[in-house]
């Protein structure tokens, strides 16, 4: 089955045997649980959407390894084509779904992986590629949600990995078996981990040899024996637990995040694809991180549903017509598309790489990532502008729904006499959640430290710029002569 | 009543179209219902191709059609113009009346 649908994908979730904790108790059905739900909403319309004729050509690609019709996000990039259509890809889910679709982060790990997997193989004469392809081939026939997951907890910033006090602070192997390895330690902030068939682990930073024990790569079941999967709270979670469903904001979808806990966990050998090879360890990283800040064309999409509901707000407010309200939608957009350009540049300037798999322009991906720590704070400091205190004040929807007081609301709420109260309400309600609801986890947060926090990469686009070559030709320019 | 044409139809994926590429077939499927049958790319019996883009871009790969007549399509007005070009073609001539142009939807720009 190459390409599932939303049921098939659901269907196949449940087939899971997960160990999920929320709350202090274990989650016994994690695809109905009321708070996991819309982020598998969000999940399954990755599966969906592959089969509408109006976003096929984005959503779907054909499979390098046995030419088949694929869900792009388990495809290899083989061309800048492939590239930008990833790019593409990003925004439309984002611009269908408003939230984060947990997809990508298992398509940027494969991606890097097809990588260096084949460089550690040129190096060292070992198997990783092969070993890697026959997974991916596994994943494209089975058409998998992946969770890439590699921020380990770290401990102590100041030490590496081997030098820590704790060494679980780092995913490391504490065992190694004939057929295989075991594992010890966690990943952090892993998005869509519940709803997710394979977890693909990578190194989280550069290692020295005395790290090596640190630096490995494989994939295991997300259900395998020994994973433990601690769900992260979000801010008005519980509201999807209450009554009526309007004061979630977002209707349909949402996203989640997990601690994932490896206690002692087997990893057989045809499923490890980097093995105390430590001089890669920062490369996977690397190739990782640029490929999943070209991702962050997502947020651009997210954007759209943000912009249209702040325009659909200022109408529903009588405040539309406004200049410095235009203004604002326009300096909304503005912002929005410069989020786009990144992403598209990174990809229309990617390139092909020894093992054939297409690579990012590493300078502009982190340009793009870069803003997208900042533009979207911006947007949503325009959309509460332009939306209104009202967006914070708001009673809930069971105060709207009583008969004794739900009067008031409807008459003291009510603006633009076209428009009822309860749509105006149902619109402040979806700028709340994505600009400080369950969805700012992904619009906001996620768009600061996913995928690298700033710093990150403001050191990757100084050592990547030419200063060298713009001074020179400052100098030129201006008269200079002397070489200093 | 004559056999009517079979044109394969192609969308690009949709990332940031100006117009409802939907809504917009679906008045090519109206306004040549007499004449033509819209049906997917991959049918093996068409006559050609017409591809269904949001911007001028038009990203799509035509290199699997290459054997067949492409028409594209970008915008409101390029889909309210294309039963006059394919008549051109000999394709939609049973077409009466030119003024029932695609109606604006709330998402065109």
């Amino acid at each position: 089955m190459s390409l599932m649908n939303a049921k098939q994908y659901e269907e196949s979730l449940r087939k899971l045997n997960f160990n999920v904790w929320m709350f202090g108790k274990k989650v016994e059905n994690v695809v109905d649980n009321p708070i996991i739900r819309p982020s598998m909403n969000a999940v399954a319309a990755t599966y969906e959407f592959a089969h509408y004729p109006e976003y096929e050509d984005l959503m779907t690609a054909t499979s390098h390894i046995t030419g088949k019709k694929v869900n792009r996000f388990c495809h290899i990039h083989q061309s800048v084509d492939d590239l930008v259509k990833k790019s593409k890809m990003g925004r439309l889910l984002g611009s269908l779904t408003g939230c984060c679709f947990q997809r990508c982060v298992g398509m940027d790990a494969m991606n890097a992986l097809s990588m260096t997997t084949y460089d550690i193989d040129q190096k060292h004469g070992t198997e990783y590629n092969k070993r890697f392809l026959k997974y991916l081939e596994y994943v494209q026939e089975n058409d998998w949600t992946c969770d890439g997951a590699m921020t380990d907890p770290k401990g102590d910033r100041g030490k590496a990995p081997h030098q820590q006090d704790d060494p679980d602070m780092f995913m490391h192997v504490v065992e190694e078996k004939k057929d295989g390895i075991v594992v010890r330690g966690a990943k952090c902030h892993q998005t869509g981990a519940v709803n997710s068939h394979e977890i693909i682990i990578m190194p989280t930073i550069s290692m020295r040899e005395e790290d090596k024990d640190y630096a490995i790569s494989f994939a295991l079941p997300a259900d395998a024996e020994g994973i433990t999967y601690i769900m992260g709270r979000q801010s008005c979670d519980t509201r999807k637990l209450e009554p009526g469903t309007m004061d979630r904001g977002n209707q349909l979808y949402g996203g989640h995040e997990a601690l994932v806990v490896f206690d002692d966990v087997f990893v057989p050998w045809e499923r490890v694809f980097m093995y105390k090879e430590w001089e890669f360890a920062g490369q996977l990283v690397e190739q990782f991180a640029s490929y999943h800040r070209q991702s962050y064309a997502c947020k651009a999409g997210v954007g759209d549903v943000l912009i249209g509901a702040t325009q659909c707000i200022a109408e529903y407010n009588g405040a539309n017509k406004a200049s410095h309200v235009k203004d604002k939608i326009i300096e909304m957009n503005h912002l929005n598309e410069t989020l786009f350009c990144g992403s598209i540049a990174c990809a229309a300037e990617g390139h092909k790489e020894p093992s054939g798999t297409y690579y990012v322009n590493t300078l502009l991906a982190n340009v793009c990532k870069q803003n997208v720590t900042r533009f979207p704070y911006e947007i949503s400091r325009l959309a509460q502008d332009i939306a209104g205190g009202l967006m914070v004040t708001l009673p809930s929807e069971e105060d709207f729904r009583s008969p004794e007081i739900g009067k008031w609301i409807e008459k003291y709420y009510r603006a633009n006499t076209a428009v009822s109260t309860e749509d105006r309400m149902r619109m402040l309600r979806l700028i709340e959640n994505i600009t400080l609801g369950t969805a700012a986890v992904g619009y906001l947060t996620e768009s600061m430290h996913g995928a690298g926090s700033p710093q990150a990469q403001r050191i990757m686009i100084s050592r990547q710029v030419n200063l060298e070559e713009k001074k020179k030709v400052a100098k030129k320019l201006s008269g200079v002569t002397k070489d200093e | 009543m004559s056999k009517k044409h079979r044109i394969g139809l192609k969308y690009c994926g949709g990332c940031t179209p100006r117009y409802d590429r939907v809504q917009a077939v679906g008045y090519l499927r109206e306004r040549l219902k007499d004449s033509v049958e819209f049906v997917s790319y991959e049918d093996p019996d068409i006559v050609g191709v017409l591809v269904v883009a949001g911007c001028p871009t038009a990203c799509v790969d035509l290199t699997p059609f290459k054997q067949l007549p492409v028409w594209v399509v970008t915008s409101r007005q390029e889909v309210e113009d294309f039963p006059a070009t394919i008549r051109t073609g000999g394709i939609g001539n049973e077409l009466k009346g030119e003024d029932d142009s695609f109606p604006a939807s709330s998402a065109d720009s």
